[in-house]
């Protein structure tokens, strides 16, 4: 879920990883270079980004946006509500060939 | 300070010398698949060359259009910050929103177009995948993107509207629904050539339906919106039903009951196609749209980690002696013809929708425009040259075999392998039974369409490996129901957007047939789309010549049409932005496609080859001897079709002169250079990485 103005999850480590690899400074090459340090942590953080795309195009992101826009928990009612509310603008999403 | 500046330079030269090696290294691909004659060659050096292009693609080309002709501003808010509302605008992450873009982007088309291109050869095919993307697709796709997120999200159609004029908005609207209808019925025509006489495919692809209506109660009642592990188990049943359709075809009278001709899988479909557009989405259309994109993303990674792994070897010559347009896959010339054929690999009308839909409305910063728009592109096209790899694996006398309808070969199994092997490409009646045998199919002649030759092809890549033959049934199996699955996704979906834009434009005449919840409505407008895109497949399907030869070339025209209507639309912004010394970039695809398209729907029309010209073909039926109805029929099929091309191209025609004229106007100074873009509002996201 994305916060305006802050960053969270995939969203702050994608920005980590853009201003490491934007900084000029050696030193902060080495200071990325420490904290991103195994390769098991790069792969978990790649695993996030992975899921993170799978659950936007599965829609679970969109339910949970729509969980938090509405105040609700989720439910087998307010699911409906959320297709429901969803069904005319996911059946316009054009898709291609 | 005295490291960097002792780093700087040696970092600079180091990252020179990288991108003078992948010069090098594409150079050297291109050149060999290009240059070597008379050995096989492997499906590696496509792949060398594909990465090397796209890399240099992206690292210079991208970024001179990012820098010089679009001037990304990471400063400037784009829609989905200033409008955020937490549905359609929603600013987010770019690796999720390339991911979400390129799920839309990529279907069927790059598979089934370069597979059907392959009877030229693998060189033209691959050279224009790799130019036509890097150049022209690559570049449509991220500038309409980009000049979407300038007005808030807007469709294609609005900005032809207010960028060129009414004419520019009512012919994109009409194009639109024109490609959408002849793209429905060509693909349900590729599912009826893929699944007929074939009780495995059919058993398997009649399962996903009681499977998604599972996974759509499941997702409703017992575990709401865990659509991925809904999809996951709707996967693993798909594959259970793959396994199980073996058994179906074994047993005699299972087999009969699910071996079906033609025109009955024809009727099926339709009949399909129209309870879909009609059901609740969340019980059939959603849980099959989750469903495919699993399976799509799945089998697009295990095909390219099979093609990388395997390096399977190409059988395909270079170039064939079809490029003179004699070709049995389809008729025409290289050009136009090879550049109309493979369609989505290349430059795609069709994904200038979705760059002007949901994507510009997810993009957080300017900045991203590029790696989303020019780079799904690439990764869709690298999936045209794996679709061309598992082609031209194949032996070519098993890929005519396969792809060559039986009006040009002939019906019986061993005219067929006589006159393919007297084209100099070798093929038996018994390997061909053989190979049908090792796939779990009664025969694989007269299998037009590209998916079966496409799923032969990549059983072949696996079968060398994983399980041996033993499995390659299985493997095919998989291919034809990916493939058939993506495609009836595609139909329902489709039929239901064109429902929606019928009611649309049928709610100016009378309120309530716009309204998308009025039952009589939407069976009336379920009816005339599936009626529509119906008679185009039922057309191909009585078609002799395998139906794909017609409405394949009328479907690329009519998507590559409507590309032109996206980079004249560009070209337009491009010069009223006053960058006419950068035009080039949209406007040298725009003449090739120009070019292209109106090359090809005159050859359509007019060609007194009856196997290329509708007209010419009307003309052989009504002066042969036979007669009846089913010849007036095919007579008027032919006619209608030509009247189609016609209009298509004379509405192109027609936006391609009125944006002549606008420009005119700018660069004379007659009207001031004005673009409709919102104003400029500070990124929140930028100042907060500033600080």
């Amino acid at each position: 879920m994305m916060v305006r103005g802050r960053k969270h999850g995939v969203d702050e480590m994608i920005a980590y990883q853009e201003s490491s690899c934007e900084s000029r400074e050696p030193r902060a090459h080495m200071s990325s270079w420490v904290i991103v340090s195994t390769w098991t942590g790069y792969i978990k953080e790649m695993a996030r980004v992975v899921l993170a795309i799978l659950r936007e195009i599965f829609d679970e992101s969109a339910y949970a946006r729509f969980l938090s826009l509405h105040r609700l928990h989720s439910s087998t009612s307010t699911y409906a509500e959320f297709l429901r509310e969803h069904e005319v603008e996911k059946v316009r999403r054009p898709r291609c060939c | 300070m005295v490291v960097i500046g002792a780093w700087g330079p040696m970092h600079k030269l180091l990252r020179v010398l990288i991108w003078v090696a992948v010069a090098a290294l594409g150079a050297l691909a291109v050149s060999t698949i290009a240059l070597d004659r008379g050995e096989q060659i492997n499906a590696m050096w496509l792949v060398v060359a594909a990465f090397c292009s796209y890399a240099l693609g992206y690292r210079f080309y991208s970024k001179f259009i990012a820098a010089k002709v679009l001037a990304l501003d990471p400063q400037r808010a784009t829609p989905a910050e200033r409008l955020d509302n937490g549905r359609d605008f929603v600013p987010t992450n770019k690796w999720v929103v390339f991911g979400h873009h390129f799920a839309a982007i990529a279907g069927p088309g790059p598979l089934v177009g370069p597979v059907l291109a392959a009877q030229f050869g693998y060189l033209p095919g691959t050279l224009w995948i790799l130019a036509g993307a890097v150049l022209g697709g690559c570049v449509q796709d991220f500038v309409i993107l980009l000049f979407s997120i300038r007005r808030d999200g807007k469709s294609l159609t609005e900005m032809a509207k207010e960028e060129i004029g009414r004419v520019g908005g009512a012919v994109a609207y009409i194009s639109v629904i024109s490609i959408v209808v002849i793209l429905l019925g060509a693909t349900a025509l590729i599912v009826v050539n893929a699944l007929k006489s074939s009780p495995w495919g059919t058993f398997t692809i009649a399962m996903t339906i009681p499977i998604a209506l599972l996974m759509g109660l499941y997702l409703r009642r017992i575990r709401p919106a865990k659509v991925l592990e809904t999809s996951l188990i709707g996967f693993v049943l798909v594959l259970v039903a793959i396994w199980g359709g073996q058994w179906v075809s074994q047993n005699a009278w299972t087999a009969r009951a699910f071996t079906f001709t033609a025109p009955t899988l024809a009727i099926l479909i339709i009949v399909y196609g129209f309870a879909a557009s009609a059901m609740p989405v969340w019980l059939l259309l959603g849980p099959r749209d989750y469903l495919s994109t699993f399976v799509k993303l799945g089998t697009i990674a295990v095909l390219a980690t099979g093609i990388v792994i395997f390096r399977p070897t190409l059988h395909m010559p270079a170039l064939t002696s079809f490029i003179d347009g004699s070709g049995p896959v389809f008729a025409g010339k290289i050009f136009p013809f090879g550049f109309i054929i493979i369609a989505c690999g290349a430059v795609s009308g069709f994904h200038s929708l979705i760059s002007s839909g949901t994507t510009p409305k997810l993009i957080r910063r300017e900045s991203e425009a590029r790696m989303v728009g020019y780079g799904a592109m690439m990764a869709e096209s690298l999936v045209a040259i794996m679709a061309m790899i598992a082609a031209c694996v194949l032996q070519p006398g098993t890929y005519f075999a396969i792809s060559s309808p039986a009006g040009i070969v002939g019906q019986a199994p061993e005219a067929a392998a006589a006159t393919i092997s007297s084209w100099g490409f070798p093929v038996t009646a018994a390997g061909m039974h053989s190979l049908a045998q090792a796939v779990g199919e009664q025969t694989l002649f007269n299998r037009t369409g590209g998916a079966p030759a496409f799923a032969v092809g990549m059983a072949n890549i696996f079968s060398n490996s994983l399980g041996g033959q033993a499995v390659m049934a299985l493997w095919y199996h998989f291919a034809i129901m990916f493939e058939a699955l993506f495609i009836l996704t595609i139909l329902d979906a489709g039929t239901r957007v064109g429902r929606f834009m019928i009611q649309d434009a049928l709610g100016h005449v009378w309120k309530p047939l716009g309204r998308t919840s009025w039952y009589p409505s939407t069976l009336a407008t379920s009816a005339m789309i599936v009626a529509a895109w119906g008679w185009f497949l039922w057309q191909g399907v009585k078609d002799p010549l395998g139906g794909i030869n017609s409405l394949w070339p009328l479907f690329g025209i009519a998507n590559q049409l409507l590309a032109t209507v996206a980079l004249c639309v560009a070209t337009t912004i491009i010069i009223k932005m006053g960058k006419i010394r950068y035009g080039a970039v949209t406007l040298v695809p725009l003449v090739w496609l120009v070019s292209v398209t109106f090359t090809a729907s005159w050859n359509k029309i007019f060609n007194p080859n009856p196997r290329i010209g509708f007209l010419a073909h009307a003309q052989q039926l009504a002066a042969s001897a036979a007669s009846g109805h089913e010849v007036s029929r095919l007579i008027v099929n032919d006619r209608l079709d030509a009247l189609v091309t016609g209009l298509l191209v004379s509405m192109v025609g027609l936006i391609l002169l009125q944006s002549l004229v606008e420009w005119a106007r700018v660069l004379s100074g007659r009207k001031a250079p004005a673009v409709k873009e919102v104003p400029f509002v500070a990124s929140h996201f930028a100042t907060e990485e500033q600080g």
